[in-house]
C-alpha cells in the first residue's frame, strides 16, 4: 500500500514537472506588453517602474501600513502571554544551560549554512529590490524568518543567542525597522504633503526606506516569537508554578 | 494563449487537491504536514500562472517555511499520530 502510493505520488510529481517546464519553455508565462490598467498606474506613481509596488504603497498605502500594525499587535500578543521578568529570564538561561546540547548530522549542517546563505542573499535582494522587481518587505522578511527557523531548528536557539540574537537585541532591532516605516510616513507631512505621500521623499527613497523597514520590523518579529517559543515547556512550566506560588 | 495559462491552471490546482485529500487522510501528523506543504507549493506554483510573482514570494515563505514550522512546533507538544476513526 505505502510502496505503491510512494509511486503514485511520484509519477504526478514527474508529470507536473513536465507539464510546468514544457510549458514555461513554450510560451513563457510573462506576456511582452503592459495592459492598460497598469500603465495608467505606473504614470500616476512615483518613481517605482514596477504596477504592483505603485498599487500598494501610491494607492493602497494605507492597507499595508495597517497590515504592519495588524503584525505589531501579533507579536505584541505574543509577547505579553508568554512574557518574563528579567529574574524568571534570568532562571530560564540557568535552566537552559543544563539541558543536553543535542547536534544534528554533519551533512544537515552543513547543507543548512549554504542553504541559509542563499536564502539571506535572496531575501535582501527581495526587499532592496522591491520597487523595482515583484517582492517587498514583507516578502523578503518572511523569507529571512525561514533562514532564522533553519538555523533554529538545525543548530538550537543556543546559537543565535550566543551570536547576539537574544530577545533583548531582536526586539530592539524589530522596532527599529518599525521606526523607520513611521518616519518615512510621517515626513511627507512636515514636508506640506499628505501621511504617506511618499512621491514628495526625492527618487526612490521613499518606497526603499519602507521595503527596509518592514523587511527589518517583519525578520526580527519573527525571530523574536520564535526565540520566545523556543524556550522548553518543562522550563517555561517550571517557571509558571514558580510565579503561581 | 489564455486557454494554455488555464489548462496549466487547472492541472497545478488539482495536483493541489490531491494533496491537500491526501494530507487530510495521513495519520500520522509529520507526514500529513510535509503532504500540506507540497500542495502549499502547487498553489504557490499556481499563483505564478495568475502572473501574481508578489504573493508567490511570501506564500511559499509562509505556507512552507513558517507554517509547517509552527505545525511542527505544535506537534511536538502533542501526540505524533492520529488515533481513532
Amino acid at each position: 500500500m505505502g510502496a505503491r502510493r510512494d509511486v503514485v505520488v511520484a509519477l504526478l510529481l514527474l508529470m507536473a514537472m513536465a507539464v510546468l517546464s514544457y510549458s514555461a519553455v513554450a510560451s513563457g508565462f510573462a506576456s511582452g506588453s503592459l495592459r492598460p490598467l497598469g500603465a495608467e498606474y505606473l504614470e500616476r506613481a512615483a518613481s517605482t517602474p514596477e504596477v504592483v509596488t505603485a498599487i500598494v504603497w501610491n494607492y493602497r498605502g494605507f492597507d499595508t501600513l495597517f497590515e504592519t500594525f495588524v503584525f505589531f499587535l501579533a507579536i505584541a500578543g505574543t509577547l505579553s502571554v508568554l512574557r518574563l521578568s528579567s529574574r524568571q529570564e534570568r532562571e530560564v538561561r540557568r535552566n537552559e544551560e543544563r539541558e543536553p546540547h543535542r547536534k544534528m548530522d554533519e551533512i544537515v549542517r552543513v547543507i543548512t549554512k549554504l542553504v541559509v546563505v542563499a536564502i539571506v542573499a535572496v531575501s535582501a535582494s527581495i526587499a532592496i529590490h522591491g520597487q523595482l522587481t515583484p517582492g517587498g518587505g514583507f516578502q523578503a522578511g518572511s523569507a529571512m524568518a525561514v533562514a532564522s527557523l533553519l538555523l533554529f531548528v538545525v543548530f538550537s536557539k543556543f546559537v543565535l543567542e550566543r551570536s547576539g540574537l537574544t530577545l533583548r537585541h531582536t526586539l530592539t532591532a524589530y522596532a527599529a525597522g518599525l521606526a523607520v516605516i513611521l518616519v518615512t510616513v510621517f515626513l511627507p507631512v512636515l514636508m506640506g504633503g499628505h501621511l504617506l505621500q511618499i512621491d514628495l521623499l526625492p527618487g526612490e527613497s521613499g518606497l526603499l526606506s519602507l521595503d527596509v523597514g518592514e523587511y527589518t520590523a517583519v525578520t526580527f518579529g519573527f525571530l523574536s516569537v520564535f526565540l520566545v517559543l523556543g524556550i522548553s515547556e518543562w522550563i517555561f512550566k517550571g517557571v509558571l508554578r514558580e510565579e503561581v506560588k | 494563449m489564455i486557454e494554455f495559462h488555464l489548462t496549466v491552471l487547472a492541472i497545478v490546482v488539482s495536483f493541489g487537491f490531491v494533496f491537500s485529500y491526501l494530507a487530510m487522510k495521513e495519520h500520522d501528523l509529520l507526514k500529513a504536514l510535509a503532504l500540506s506543504s507540497v500542495q502549499s507549493t502547487f498553489f504557490a506554483l499556481g499563483f505564478y500562472v495568475l502572473a501574481a510573482p508578489d504573493i508567490v514570494l511570501a506564500y511559499l515563505a509562509i505556507a512552507v517555511g513558517a507554517y509547517t514550522a509552527l505545525m511542527i512546533l505544535a506537534i511536538s507538544k502533542t501526540e505524533r499520530f492520529e488515533v481513532g476513526k
